[in-house]
């Protein structure tokens, strides 16, 4: 058992490289990370601070040019500070000076960027107390809530039959929804697609494809849609559709990555293929999330599709906005109730289905 | 000769160095348990040999044949040889006791056959032999998760039979039973490397399991083979260097 020198050393030679990638990565992010918190200081404390809250202009000037060099300042100040290894970044990846400089800088400038990001977030919202609290605003109020007590039954039936759309809506958008689903989770799951660069390739775009599509609100698909298809439940239905596809495909592939790994590993070593290892160790540990995922989404979707109906989607949502348009308040009272009724029985529904599935 | 290892290191991408050298020889029949501690690197050991995991230096050879880094369909091949059961036994826990057999035989039949679970007769004959010999015949058609660790783990043991495997790797295969199912379930090893003439190479952690079984010992420690040789020569001396100076032997029967 004489064992090769070359070969000895080789191991460790192979643990230090990976070591400095890795810090040079690292460094690189803080860098970046560095400029970033350097460059959103001097921005907000220029504009939310000193114009608006200091010198209250109402028109703020705005120039490219301006902004151009207060990055150029950002950079230069982000990549020295980065250097001397003591700046929030470098705490944040690991790879600062255990100094007593590095403590200081953590504290100060935390602090200093939470400060400045809530008066900022204070001055662009308008906080105002005044508005909230002064006579003519609970004139306001008093009538909104008045309705509510007093809702118009006039128009009970036809809020009935919207209501009706609205959860066909959202139920239709769920099924037809499960199958697109499946298929991209299975091809969307870290663990199952990670073994060859071909499929991580896939893997890796179909991620950033769906994060895509679900950052953009099922609000904004509805817009969309009400113009390719033209108003309606149709579109409404498309803008859920979308939506859900995204949406579930990412909490079904998080389902597939969160399985027990032993059973795919036994089933592995008997020399199954990816496709039988897939269906006899990952599928049936992943049957009852995915019911309980689909209910939960159903139960979702009829909440958004009355939201959706605002913008044109069809549905309880669309009739709602007719009547706050006129200023019926006393018909928009009775739709306010009937939407969080049924928003409740779903809720309470689909909540016992899932427990009664696990 | 069924086995060569020779100089394995294991380099995990965390920077764990979790074998460092290994080399030994397994000639067909052997018994072959290893010791040492948790984190001595017996079960990247074993990962390595039926290559669950690749590698980072030195070579595998199994039946005459360099399996270090083979891959795809040959890399299959070599893995339905070798049977491999785990501590925390791995079934498939909603299916039955057949299905849960019959998929240690994935590796031979058809992907459209597996997965609309049409198998010929004579998988589902041989699925029922397998399980006699671990004798939980009667269980068959019973949910996997209903049995207590002990039946589950000769499940297990069955599920491997159907490779017929040329080698059977055990991965702790007693460490979540309690002494009396360990020393059962240790006898079906015995049973299958005496009777089949299967090679076998487990993990253990109790001595008195080990040299009522085994026919040849390597224990390991920090990814090191410390120590090769026949069960009975395990010492107090020995153990104290294979566990740690603080280490007393417990006595299982």
């Amino acid at each position: 058992m004489i064992a090769d020198p070359q070969l000895e050393l080789q191991p460790i030679k192979i643990i230090q490289q990976n070591q400095e990638k890795e810090n040079k990565v690292k460094f690189v992010k803080a860098v970046l990370l560095d400029i970033f918190f350097v460059f959103y200081s001097i921005i907000v404390v220029q504009r939310a601070i000193y114009y608006k809250f200091i010198l209250e202009l109402r028109d703020i000037p705005f120039s490219w040019g301006e902004v151009g060099v207060i990055l150029l300042i950002s950079i230069v100040i982000g990549a020295a500070w980065t250097s001397t290894k003591t700046s929030l970044s470098c705490k944040l990846f690991g790879i600062s000076k255990d100094n007593k400089v590095t403590k200081w800088t953590l504290e100060i400038f935390g602090w200093f960027l939470f400060n400045i990001t809530f008066i900022a977030g204070w001055v662009i919202t308008r906080l105002s107390l005044v508005d909230l609290f002064s006579s003519e605003g609970i004139q306001g109020a008093e009538r909104i809530f008045g309705a509510l007590f007093k809702p118009e039954m006039g128009i009970f039936n036809d809020a009935v039959f919207a209501m009706i759309e609205t959860i066909y809506i959202a139920l239709l958008a769920t099924l037809i929804s499960i199958p697109p689903a499946l298929l991209i989770s299975f091809v969307t799951a870290r663990n199952l697609m990670k073994d060859s660069k071909f499929t991580f390739v896939i893997y890796y775009i179909l991620r950033i494809v769906l994060n895509f599509v679900r950052s953009i609100e099922p609000l904004i698909w509805a817009i969309i849609f009400s113009v390719w298809v033209g108003i309606g439940p149709f579109a409404g239905m498309i803008a859920l559709l979308v939506h859900t596809i995204a949406g579930n495909a990412k909490l079904y592939s998080e389902a597939i990555e969160n399985i027990e790994t032993g059973p795919v590993e036994a089933i592995t070593a008997t020399g199954a293929n990816k496709v039988q290892v897939v269906w006899y160790a990952v599928v049936p540990q992943i049957v009852l999330p995915f019911l309980s995922f689909t209910i939960y989404r159903w139960d979702i979707n009829v909440r958004m599709a009355t939201i959706i109906g605002l913008v044109g989607g069809g549905g309880i949502g669309t009739m709602l906005m007719q009547y706050q348009g006129l200023a019926r308040w006393h018909e928009v009272g009775l739709i306010v109730l009937m939407i969080a009724f049924v928003v409740w029985v779903m809720d309470y529904i689909s909540a016992k289905i899932r427990e009664a599935i696990y | 000769m069924l086995l060569k290892v020779e100089n394995l290191h294991k380099i995990y991408k965390n920077g764990t160095h979790a074998l460092k050298g290994i080399s030994f020889e397994v000639e067909d029949g052997e018994f072959l348990v290893i010791i040492g501690l948790s984190g001595s690197g017996k079960s990247t050991l074993l990962r390595c040999i039926n290559r669950l995991i690749e590698p980072t230096a030195g070579t595998v050879h199994f039946l005459g044949r360099n399996i270090t880094h083979v891959k795809g369909e040959e890399l299959r091949k070599v893995k339905t040889q070798i049977g491999m059961v785990f501590q925390q036994f791995n079934l498939i826990k909603r299916r039955s006791v057949l299905t849960n057999v019959i998929s240690g035989k994935l590796g031979e039949l058809g992907t459209f056959s597996s997965i609309f679970e049409k198998f010929s007769q004579s998988v589902y004959d041989e699925a029922y032999k397998s399980l006699i010999t671990v004798g939980i015949s009667e269980k068959a058609d019973i949910r996997a998760d209903s049995l207590s660790g002990g039946q589950q783990q000769r499940v297990a043991i069955a599920r491997s039979l159907m490779q017929n495997p040329k080698l059977l790797l055990a991965d702790e295969p007693v460490a979540s039973l309690d002494p009396a199912t360990s020393n059962s379930v240790m006898q079906y090893f015995e049973k299958i490397n005496k009777e089949m003439g299967t090679t076998v190479i487990c993990n253990l952690h109790f001595l008195s399991l080990v040299r009522r079984y085994a026919t040849r010992v390597i224990a390991l420690k920090a990814g090191e083979i410390i120590y090769q040789g026949h069960p009975s020569e395990i010492n107090e001396t020995w153990f104290k260097t294979i566990y740690g100076e603080e280490a007393e032997e417990v006595e299982i029967r």
